[in-house]
């Protein structure tokens, strides 16, 4: 469970959150929508810690993570992350990048990570690819291919930044198909997506964001037909 | 011009012999240049601002004053640095290294600073710490980048060896300029000489290109 109160964050004079308060159960999917500049990506980030909340409390479990004696290390291993831009390490077979983190960082063995991380190849649909190096994969292929690498450190949270933004349209789906999936399976996911349909049809949630701000918080049922703000049915105008 | 190498053949295998003097300074120099030149340039983008500072001084006098002056102060000064005088040799190795390490730590600083900042994004998200960040993720990726760089800095060094002759020692530069003044001709002598740097830095440029092929491999 992810609680989160009051969540500030500054960039120097600029205020991107002003006072987040949610909370996100074990096994939800969460969908955050809202225009761009809205503070959803650094909403997202502070709850791994790569941007440093500026005010306010995140608790992952009974853990605060915003408390100076949290070891972010630690945080992180649990929190698995997705970017927009895949962001595999090149000079890693696809395998190798599945199983880095894992060897280095919990001391699996070599024998270990690998048995794990062609399991998850193999959930991804991407077997075949093991020895291959990410400049041969297209883009949804290095997404699910990031995904694996997240999962392969068996975190609790998955959180998505715009996972198929940067992806040319036709390879959206297996990568959206992988998340659902990995929805179907209980994982606790936050999702910063465009993808209205998917958050429509997978998430529990939705919050909308705009200027910093949490604007609504409701089950997409009602989030897509009944929208309550006049800015969240403006930009579901514009979207849908 | 009248070219004559019959009388500097007997000499040619004590030229030749410094290829291995040449060589070992290189090495040796080489090699502590380029592990002082990562130390470095890890305290030059370290958050830690006094490191910072104390890699660009560094930098700064060992990259604004010339490299003879560093060597013959090395050398000439060790009795009043290290208490006892050190072999021409040894300067030599301290002089290079610690004079390519200001070069080194500069082209490995732009080529951590050009790796997308996504790969140590990606890397903490992991929980991936600082040091192996480095080490396993964007270090080996820097290199792949500025090998060329490198590889010139090797080259210049390679060359820029030969002022050790002003220290005494035995080098491919002082064993020609010997022969020369033992045979009154120090064209020839002179000339083989340069052959000989020449033929090493070909060696080295390809060398060169053959680890950057290897490195390539992935993309």
């Amino acid at each position: 469970m992810i609680k989160i109160e009051n969540l500030h964050k500054q960039f120097g004079k600029l205020e991107v959150l002003k006072g987040i308060t949610t909370t996100i159960k074990e096994g939800e999917v969460v969908a955050i929508i809202g225009p761009s500049g809205s503070g959803k990506s650094t909403f997202l980030r502070c709850i791994n810690l790569l941007e440093k909340p500026t005010n306010g409390r995140i608790f992952i479990g009974e853990q605060d993570i915003t408390d100076k004696k949290t070891n972010i290390m630690k945080v992180r291993q649990n929190v698995g992350m997705v970017f927009q831009h895949f962001h595999l390490f090149p000079h890693k077979s696809v395998l190798e990048n599945l199983t880095y983190a894992p060897m280095k960082v919990k001391g699996q063995s070599k024998q270990e990570a690998e048995k794990i991380g062609l399991g998850l190849l193999a959930k991804v649909g991407l077997s075949s690819k093991a020895n291959e190096y990410p400049g041969r994969l297209s883009g949804g292929q290095k997404q699910r291919v990031a995904i694996a690498r997240a999962l392969a450190m068996q975190p609790e949270v998955m959180l998505f930044d715009e996972p198929t933004s940067a992806l040319d349209p036709e390879m959206v789906k297996e990568v959206l198909d992988v998340m659902k999936s990995l929805a179907h399976t209980g994982m606790t996911m936050a999702i910063v997506t465009h993808e209205m349909g998917f958050a429509r049809e997978v998430a529990d949630r939705v919050l909308f964001l705009d200027g910093g701000v949490l604007v609504e918080d409701a089950p997409p049922s009602e989030f897509f037909s009944n929208p309550t703000s006049d800015r969240a049915k403006d930009f579901l105008q514009k979207m849908l | 011009m009248n070219l004559d190498f019959t009388s500097i053949l007997p000499s040619l295998p004590y030229i030749l012999r410094g290829i291995g003097v040449t060589l070992q300074i290189v090495a040796l120099a080489g090699l502590l240049g380029f592990l002082l030149g990562i130390i470095l340039s890890l305290f030059k983008i370290s958050s830690i601002k006094v490191l910072g500072w104390l890699a660009d001084a560094y930098t700064s006098i060992f990259r604004g004053t010339p490299l003879v002056l560093q060597l013959m102060i090395i050398y000439f000064g060790s009795p009043q640095i290290f208490g006892y005088q050190i072999e021409p040799y040894v300067a030599a190795v301290l002089a290079f290294g610690l004079n390519s390490a200001a070069y080194i730590s500069e082209i490995i600083r732009a080529g951590i600073l050009a790796v997308d900042k996504g790969q140590s994004e990606a890397a903490m998200a992991l929980g991936v710490p600082y040091r192996k960040m480095m080490l396993n993720i964007i270090l080996p990726q820097a290199l792949k980048n500025i090998l060329p760089a490198l590889m010139n800095e090797f080259i210049t060094l390679t060359k820029e060896s030969a002022i050790v002759t002003t220290i005494g020692v035995m080098d491919i530069m002082r064993r020609a300029y010997q022969v020369g003044a033992d045979k009154f001709r120090f064209f020839e002598p002179l000339l083989l000489a340069g052959l000989i740097y020449y033929l090493m830095v070909i060696t080295l440029t390809i060398l060169g290109k053959v680890v950057e092929r290897r490195m390539r491999r992935g993309d």
